[in-house]
């Protein structure tokens, strides 16, 4: 149950490797799949044959990412009928309140500004991690 | 037979009867006057007296440098002098003055006249009251302005947008991998090399925390301001409950003067007075007989000043200047933590509402913090 994979969208490598960093840390050991823009996000969720196996059960969406951008990806992702209900979680080091409004605007459930701290941002991941993963009764199938 | 100069207006038997043009002349919007070679006023017609208020009767004869606006008393001396040398004036924008003294923008052209054998002997000038045109200019100028401003203000946006992700990244992963570092190779570092990457952690988060700062200050001076009728002296009252709530372990004897109205926008004035509370507060924790006020006072040119006074450890007033400095701090954080920017909001808000700040002090005998606020908000 707990084998739902996660997929990471995230541009910034050092991102990236803290992010897997603080998911091992906490024993989140889902398998995870990193798109590092939101171009590869959406050929990752729309283009491959197997988009059923490939439904991850939790999305980490950065929300500046070169190509396409993180919004764009959330707006594709809620269009379309297969991913429209996938939990996102935006994960960002804004806080402007124009990119909380249209992250949630735009079907986000949940908005994480990525603290500078490290042993916060591993706090931060195991929190959404450990929520949506475990706790979360998640849509049925 | 050679045709007069276009720009020459010659009165000719041959060119037009006298009796058309004068007709010409009669029915015109724009005010068309002749002058003498001495400068003086020859002949008026209909628009020059609706433009100027003066009657025909009145002015002619008179010299025509009454006419123009002081800022351009030297123009009519220097079209005569180009007019005496032959010269056309083509049309210029200067300021003329009508009877009653009130001044209107004005195009204007001059042209020489000459008597039938050609020799000068005055000049005409057409002028057309361009008021409507200099106010539509104005409004576009304005608008123009506008504009600018809001560009400017979009690209310190996307500014501030790229200060607040792209500096952020790096500072996470230099504090990430500092913290990595610790955990996996903490013996390999020993106990100096242990210490060196915390310290790259603790100086990553103060970076994160001095960009947040950064941020809200820049949001702060953009924010739209609000005004209300705020009483500041319940604000305080407000605000020392909060301040006691949150340390109920301190007794410090607050003395706040009730209701001390103004014109302010309230979120900005409670931050104010949070900030000059909060730092009484903190500079009074060393004090058991600690006493914080808040009042108004008359000084100097401003008819209300407000203050907030402590008897804490006050400052040197030698660093006086460096108080409202975002990022200046008098006192190590050891002592009294602080980001050294909550003055610097004070000050920001101040000059917002159109007033100023300023502070008196000395090392242990306290502080006190004077501002105004505009006088029409008072």
């Amino acid at each position: 149950m707990t084998s739902r994979p996660i997929l990471l969208v995230e541009d910034n490598p050092d991102d990236v490797a803290l992010t897997l960093r603080a998911l091992k840390k906490n024993n989140i050991l889902n398998p995870i799949n990193v798109a590092s823009d939101g171009a590869e996000a959406l050929t990752f969720l729309f283009d491959g044959d197997d988009t059923q196996t490939r439904e991850p059960g939790l999305i980490l969406l950065d929300l500046k990412l070169p190509k396409v951008d993180g919004l764009e990806v959330l707006r594709r992702i809620r269009a379309d009928e297969r991913t429209s209900l996938i939990p996102i979680v935006i994960l960002t080091s804004s806080k402007l309140e124009e990119d909380i409004l249209s992250g949630y605007r735009n079907g986000a459930n949940g908005y994480v500004r990525k603290p500078v701290n490290f042993a916060e941002f591993a706090e931060a991941i195991k929190t959404v991690g450990l929520f949506w993963l475990l706790l979360n009764e998640p849509v049925p199938e | 037979m050679a045709q007069p100069p276009v720009e020459d207006i010659a009165v000719s038997r041959d060119w037009a009867s006298a009796r058309l043009f004068s007709a010409i002349v009669n029915s015109s919007d724009d005010a068309i006057v002749g002058e003498s070679l001495d400068g003086m006023i020859t002949s008026w017609n209909p628009a020059a007296a609706g433009m100027y208020g003066y009657a025909a009767a009145e002015i002619v004869g008179r010299p025509a440098i009454v006419l123009c606006a002081p800022c351009g008393e030297g123009e009519g001396r220097e079209n005569l002098a180009r007019i005496g040398r032959g010269e056309h004036v083509p049309h210029y924008e200067t300021y003329r003055r009508r009877k009653d003294g009130t001044d209107f923008p004005a195009s204007v052209t001059v042209s020489p006249i000459r008597d039938e054998a050609g020799r000068l002997i005055g000049a005409s000038s057409i002028t057309r009251d361009v008021t409507e045109q200099a106010q539509a200019r104005a409004a576009a100028e304005v608008l123009q302005r506008a504009d600018d401003l809001r560009r400017a203000n979009g690209s310190l946006e996307s500014f501030t947008y790229s200060v607040s992700h792209d500096l952020r990244a790096p500072l996470r992963a230099m504090s990430g991998f500092s913290a990595a570092l610790l955990e996996d190779y903490g013996g390999v570092l020993g106990e100096d090399g242990q210490r060196y990457a915390q310290r790259i952690v603790a100086a990553s988060e103060h970076m994160a925390a001095l960009i947040d700062n950064l941020l809200r200050l820049s949001r702060l001076s953009r924010t739209e301001m609000h005004l209300d009728s705020v009483d500041l002296g319940a604000e305080a009252a407000q605000i020392a409950a909060e301040l006691q709530e949150a340390d109920p372990g301190r007794h410090v004897r607050f003395t706040i003067q009730r209701p001390v109205p103004v014109q302010a926008d309230r979120a900005l004035m409670r931050m104010v007075m949070h900030n000059l509370l909060g730092n009484a507060w903190k500079f009074t924790s060393g004090r058991d007989d600690a006493l914080i006020e808040f009042g108004t006072t008359p000084a100097g040119d401003a008819p209300v000043c407000y203050y907030v006074r402590d008897n804490g450890a006050g400052f040197d007033p030698a660093y006086t200047h460096k108080l409202f400095s975002p990022f200046q701090r008098l006192h190590p954080a050891s002592e009294f933590p602080g980001d050294g920017i909550g003055l610097a909001i004070v000050r920001l808000i101040v000059e917002r509402h159109g007033g100023r700040v300023w502070a008196e002090g000395a090392v242990g005998a306290g502080a006190t913090f004077y501002f105004t606020l505009d006088e029409e908000s008072t």
